[in-house]
């Protein structure tokens, strides 16, 4: 398995796991994407910054080689992953949380 | 200097998101317990994920921008640290943005 197929897989599996096993479906709302659309180009100077200082190193051989602000186009696919998680799982857990105390 | 390279970009984020928080008055009840499980559920996967990338080459490290502290051997502290504040700065965007709407909206 290349980069490629790990950011689809990571992708996949959080869409997965948000509209399926937790529920939540939280990438249904309008306010996770605009959430992500704020995220987004603070994504694009992380990258920039770590790919510009050579901080981190990517293997062309992993990847299909189309890049974004200095790091592979699969880092914006890894990223998406992580920020829908993220939220899906605060909201899970935010609403577990109010069930209970309301009892 | 060089070693806090990466550590920089980390400090930024969290740096942004202690501003947003001081600057909308982000209040949240039990925060800490909600933030810790949900990051606590994909902190995992994202280091296994980062373990079998850096074994497999995919990426690498300067070794002379980051610290030297290792998890596994090979996961520089940076990853983890990357793994709890960009989730961090990604909960807080999103109740900041939450509250804004629900300002504008009562405003209207």
């Amino acid at each position: 398995m290349t980069y490629s197929d790990i950011a689809l897989y990571a992708v996949l599996f959080a869409v997965v796991t948000d509209l399926y096993f937790i529920r939540v479906q939280i990438i249904t709302r309008g306010i996770f994407w605009l959430s992500y659309g704020l995220i987004f180009p603070f994504q694009l100077l992380t990258n920039r910054w770590l790919t510009s200082n050579h901080i981190v190193i990517y293997s062309s051989e992993q990847i299909i080689g189309v890049r974004v602000a200095g790091a592979p186009v699969e880092d914006l696919l890894f990223g998406f992953s992580m920020i829908l998680l993220t939220l899906s799982f605060w909201e899970f857990y935010r609403a577990r949380d109010k069930e209970f105390s309301d009892r | 200097m060089a070693q806090l390279h990466y550590l920089f970009v980390l400090m930024f984020i969290a740096f942004c998101a202690v501003a947003v928080t001081l600057a909308f008055r982000i209040r949240i009840k039990r925060f800490w317990r909600n933030f810790l499980l949900a990051d606590g559920s994909i902190l995992v996967n994202y280091l296994i994920w980062d373990y079998w990338a850096i074994k497999k080459e995919n990426w690498s490290f300067d070794s002379e921008q980051i610290l030297g502290f290792y998890l596994f051997d090979i996961v520089p502290i940076e990853e983890v640290l990357f793994f709890i504040i960009v989730p961090l700065m990604t909960v807080i965007v999103y109740v900041t943005l939450i509250k804004i709407l629900k300002y504008l909206k009562e405003k209207r």
